[in-house]
């Protein structure tokens, strides 16, 4: 496991763009933007279809589960919240069930709890969510729920 | 060709000695830098009618430079944005000339890239204090997903994968621009690197380790753009404008792992243009800069621009490819990995001063253009220097690019 991350450290912001989502991460549910007119789902949630500029929206709960599409193994820490935390993973997450209009899979960035040596493109992986301490928000991050026959890890 | 195609010149070059630790003010720093560019060009304060610069809330605005150099300034503006603007600067200031609008215009980009504010948050002396996550850095800072290395590694991650690709090729970039370095008395890093080196060094953000990274600089460099007619009656040889992109953007422009694939960077939606513009081809070009945030952003750049195939690239640097004397010399300078970090406008001048045959390096007489071609004595010039490119970098997503012609060429 990777360390503690201390997110008093970091003062998050909402907007009226995104209060909804992070309402949605108080009740575990990770939200994406949804088209009402034509079913585009991306992630984070700008304010209008990138499809078909539509600006009728509502929000799509995913079920949390997605395959490892890329990483990055953070052994440097930049942030204050984060220096406790090193090395950690940093995955691209494609989500199961979120397709864009074209039909790729919707993809979104997280904290993995798991260490660089389980980590590796092609698993498979679920959100979880975890306290920071302030009430106001919950923190999504991933971990690995499964194996795959065809995996990829960063082994120099 | 494009309609201006020849039509506008980068007459003058200058920078501030690149730096760990300026102790300077970024205003004084600028008014050095676009001081020894007028210098250079043989203008005096009273020709020049235009400042443009770029900055991230950490420099000066034109009007302070303006102020302190006596420039009395038909246009002057300040863009909010980061690495590729070096270029889109230059196309404003042919769109400004041409239409009348002034004659003669300084760029600059003045910052403490290492004592003043650092890319991606950090803060001088190590990390920052507790962080705003607001706009949309509500949803990577909370992730540790901030900066540069950061963000960029995930592709880097995914193109080692997709074509079998290892970081020795990471390697050769850094090694040849360093070799470069080490031929340029004004760089930052000289002694030399070898792949080893590179492998040996601490990772920072996997795939990157340290030599994979850019110096952060504080610096000032700074170059000048008029008319043809004008850069005639100056005092270096014209370097022509043959065309580019002033700041293309890829199918997701704001967020970069958005995207299709890592190999569809902003440069492969600009290649066409941009070639066809200017009038030549990738194989033309004989002096190369590409802005080298990372080693890896070479790699894609020189993909995206169509130098060698989508996937090739991690075998095309190999051997020395990009080294003076090879192939397709590249980042002669040494670049921002070894010269130092000047966000793009020292790349640019770097092929201005090969292209003029004046690269300023241990000859005695490179002010005349006289070389000697021996590496060993320190001559950095290429022998044959008709057609430059610099490629502008701003993240994956956006990417700007500028096509150059020597005036003998
Ligand atoms: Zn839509």
């Amino acid at each position: 496991m990777p360390g503690e991350i201390d997110y008093s450290k970091i003062n998050i912001i909402p907007d009226q763009d995104t209060a909804e989502w992070w309402e949605g991460t108080k009740r575990h549910k990770f939200l994406v933007r949804q088209c009402k007119q034509c079913g585009h789902k991306w992630f984070p949630p700008f304010p209008a279809c990138a499809k078909c500029t539509s600006m009728d929206l509502t929000w799509y709960e995913t079920a949390g589960k997605g395959v490892i599409h890329s990483y990055v193994v953070v052994t440097q820490p930049i942030l204050a919240a984060f220096v406790t935390a090193v090395p950690y993973v940093v995955g691209l997450i494609e989500l199961d069930d979120c397709h864009e209009a074209d039909g790729r899979l919707t993809r979104v960035a997280g904290v993995m709890k798991d260490d660089e040596a389980e980590v590796a493109i092609g698993l498979p992986v679920e959100v979880v969510f975890e306290p920071t301490g302030d009430p106001n928000f919950i923190m999504p991050r991933w971990k690995i729920c499964g194996t795959a026959s065809n995996t990829w890890k960063f082994t120099e | 060709m494009g309609a201006l195609t020849d039509k506008y010149c980068i007459v003058g070059v200058g920078e501030t000695r690149f730096m760990k630790a300026s102790n300077r003010t970024p205003l004084s720093m600028a008014c050095e830098a676009v001081k020894k560019a007028m210098d250079d060009a043989g203008l005096t304060a009273r020709e020049v009618d235009a400042i443009t610069s770029f900055q991230i809330a950490d420099s000066t605005d034109v009007a302070n430079v303006a102020q302190a150099l006596g420039i009395r300034i038909n246009y002057g503006s300040v863009a909010y944005s980061g690495g590729s603007t070096t270029e889109a600067l230059t196309a404003h200031a042919i769109g400004l000339i041409e239409g009348g609008y002034c004659n003669t215009v300084a760029i600059f980009r003045s910052m403490n890239g290492r004592t003043g504010r650092r890319m991606g948050g950090q803060a001088p002396g190590g990390v920052v204090p507790p962080s705003r996550a607001e706009g949309d850095a509500q949803f990577y800072m909370p992730w540790g997903f901030t900066t540069p290395a950061q963000h960029f590694a995930p592709s880097a991650m995914r193109y080692l994968h997709d074509f079998g690709a290892s970081t020795k090729s990471f390697a050769e970039v850094a090694s040849a621009f360093r070799y470069h370095a080490g031929l340029n008395p004004k760089a930052l890093m000289r002694a030399p690197m070898t792949i080893e080196d590179h492998q040996r060094s601490r990772w920072v953000a996997k795939p990157f380790r340290l030599l994979d990274c850019c110096l952060e600089t504080d610096v000032a460099s700074a170059f000048i753009v008029t008319s043809r007619e004008r850069a005639y009656d100056l005092r270096q040889p014209p370097v022509f404008i043959l065309g580019g992109s002033a700041r293309t953007y890829a199918d997701n422009p704001a967020w970069n792992h958005s995207r299709l694939r890592p190999y569809l960077q902003a440069g492969n939606f600009a290649r066409q243009r941009v070639w066809g513009m200017s009038g030549i081809r990738p194989e033309d070009i004989d002096v190369l800069s590409i802005y080298d945030a990372f080693t890896y952003t070479v790699i894609l750049q020189l993909e995206a621009y169509g130098f060698c195939a989508i996937g090739e690239a991690a075998e095309f640097v190999k051997g020395g490819r990009l080294r003076i004397d090879h192939e397709l010399p590249t980042n002669l300078s040494g670049g921002h990995l070894s010269e130092g970090y000047a966000h793009g406008v020292a790349l640019v001048n770097e092929v201005v001063r090969q292209l003029r045959h004046r690269a300023d390096d241990s000859c005695p007489g490179w002010a005349e253009g006289r070389h000697t071609y021996d590496r060993q004595a320190g001559c950095r010039q290429v022998r044959r220097a008709r057609f430059g490119a610099s490629l502008g970098w701003g993240t994956e997503t956006r990417g700007s690019c500028l096509i150059l012609r020597s005036a003998s060429a």
